[in-house]
């Protein structure tokens, strides 16, 4: 059991990136991208390829968060623009369909392409015990990397003046716009941060267990779970949530089967919805 | 330093505002008086770059503003503090200082000036801005403006819900940023307050600028004693 918590715990945490990502660009812009884990997918195909042609582990894993990135950047420069021009739900409602789209027409080539590609970054060495358990090495790589990115951008929000902006823009953008605070700038930025951190998870991911071509829906579609139970455009509810799902995920997965653990983890959000319709640290409007 | 002539602005394609010239010169203190609806808070909005305006120009400093987003009129040295005041309630009244210099490095020295002025600033630091009372988030709004050393700063309605003692507090503190040399230009409905305050003022009524004069001509005048100074 204890051991089926930490590795639950290492997922949640991956989740708990992936969905701060989202919820940071719903936070910002009132962007919903559905991209998401697509973005995950190329980053993590990009660090195969690499890999295949000779580049480096470590160099070739930069390669993917750099890939991560500049998707995030060309879907603000390109298919989100027209969503920039609206505002509220017809907003919320184009961003969805566009980046839908977009996750449609990467699936598509992906799996046409390189169908059985797949990204296993494989950590070498014994088990180290915790708490007892015996853990993988690459899972404890994993939630390392996970954990020190997670401090960094607790750092990042608190402590610098461009993080504090970022937080600005989301409790008021009149506000930051007020004090010289360009909220287009923001977002851009957040969505570069978003896909290098949808690269990071991807990559994290691959130590644990392989990545292929078929992952992004399903990356997109936790992510948007974890996201709307730790409540829309809050990044500590979303770190929370993601814990709490992925020890759903995984002991449900063990006790039951894994083709109950989706069905589990809906209805974990359902449940928290109905208790708290905002999320879990949600503010009410 | 600031000039706006035949300046209209509204919403949806009615204007709100109509044909609005007014002038505030270096080192004075302007009020722009009317009743609630006169279009004061509007003609803010298209001031400070929230609301393009329909027609008219902006001058500040001897260029043209008009049409400018209000990220970029923000930072040509001119702050607008709004009867909304648009805090951040989540963050610090620290926080909030901090990012008032933003995209510069915040000044110790502007800093020491802002919370002298308001002490209790000083005594909050650590208080989430959405938690604090209305004269505070007030003097937060003017503090996290000030931290930008603005040479005009521009607020709507200053006294908005402030008990009176309050809303005569905040204007103490606009006196004494005067006695520094900074620039005012306030929009009030609280009319007395604005008088006793400011050198020159303009009266809005119904989105045009009816009279104008310094403070003296405006309180001799038998219109604006009986409309807002409650004179018979």
């Amino acid at each position: 059991m204890t051991a089926n918590i930490l590795d639950g715990i290492v997922l949640g945490l991956q989740f708990g990136l992936l969905a701060a990502g989202l919820t940071l660009i719903y936070g910002l812009g009132g962007v919903l991208n559905l991209a998401h884990g697509q973005i995950a997918v190329t980053s993590a195909m990009t660090v195969a390829f690499a890999i295949d042609a000779g580049v480096p582990v470590v160099l070739a894993v930069g390669l993917g968060l750099l890939a991560g990135g500049f998707f995030g950047l060309l879907l603000d420069l390109t298919i989100l623009r027209p969503v920039y021009r609206l505002r509220g739900e017809a907003r919320v409602l184009l961003s969805l369909l566009l980046t839908l789209g977009v996750s449609f027409i990467v699936d598509g080539y992906l799996n046409w392409r390189y169908p059985l590609k797949t990204l296993n970054i494989y950590i070498g060495g014994g088990a180290i015990d915790i708490l007892g358990v015996p853990m993988r090495r690459g899972s404890l790589v994993a939630s390392a990397i996970t954990l020190l990115t997670i401090t960094g951008l607790f750092v990042f929000f608190r402590s610098t003046s461009l993080g504090r902006a970022i937080r600005s823009v989301i409790e008021d953008e009149a506000g930051a716009r007020l004090i010289g605070i360009d909220p287009k700038q923001m977002l851009r930025l957040i969505l570069v941060l978003s896909g290098v951190l949808a690269a990071l998870v991807a990559v994290t991911r691959s130590m644990v267990a392989p990545v292929d071509t078929q992952s992004g829906l399903s990356i997109t579609v936790f992510a948007l779970i974890v996201t709307v139970v730790g409540g829309l455009g809050n990044v500590i509810g979303a770190l929370l949530a993601g814990i709490i799902l992925g020890i759903v995920n995984v002991v449900a997965a063990d006790l039951i089967g894994s083709y109950i653990s989706l069905i589990l983890l809906l209805v974990a959000a359902a449940v928290t919805i109905l208790i708290r319709p905002a999320g879990l640290l949600g503010v009410k409007e | 330093m600031l000039e706006v002539n035949g300046l209209s602005a509204g919403y949806q394609g009615n204007d709100v505002v109509h044909d609005v010239a007014f002038r505030v010169a270096q080192g004075e203190a302007v009020m722009i008086i009317g009743s609630n609806g006169a279009g004061k808070t509007t003609l803010f909005q298209a001031l400070c770059g929230l609301l393009p305006p329909s027609s008219g120009e902006v001058i500040f400093e001897g260029s043209d503003i008009t049409g400018i987003p209000a990220e970029r009129i923000a930072r040509l040295g001119m702050r607008f503090v709004s009867a909304a005041r648009h805090l951040f309630p989540r963050m610090t009244v620290e926080e909030h200082l901090l990012l008032g210099a933003y995209p510069h490095k915040p000044d110790p020295k502007t800093m020491s000036i802002v919370l002298d002025l308001f002490p209790r600033l000083a005594e909050r630091r650590r208080q989430h801005a959405g938690t604090m009372s209305g004269g505070e988030q007030q003097m937060l709004a003017v503090g996290r403006a000030l931290m930008s050393k603005p040479r005009l700063l521009v607020l709507d309605e200053p006294s908005t819900g402030l008990a009176p003692l309050l809303a005569k507090a905040a204007y103490e503190a606009l006196d004494v940023l005067r006695e520094q040399g900074l620039t005012v230009l306030v929009t009030e409905q609280q009319v007395p307050l604005a008088m006793a305050f400011s050198d020159r003022g303009y009266v809005l009524e119904n989105g045009f600028i009816r009279l104008e004069g310094t403070t003296e001509q405006l309180a001799a005048n038998p219109a604006v004693r009986s409309a807002y100074l409650g004179v018979t």
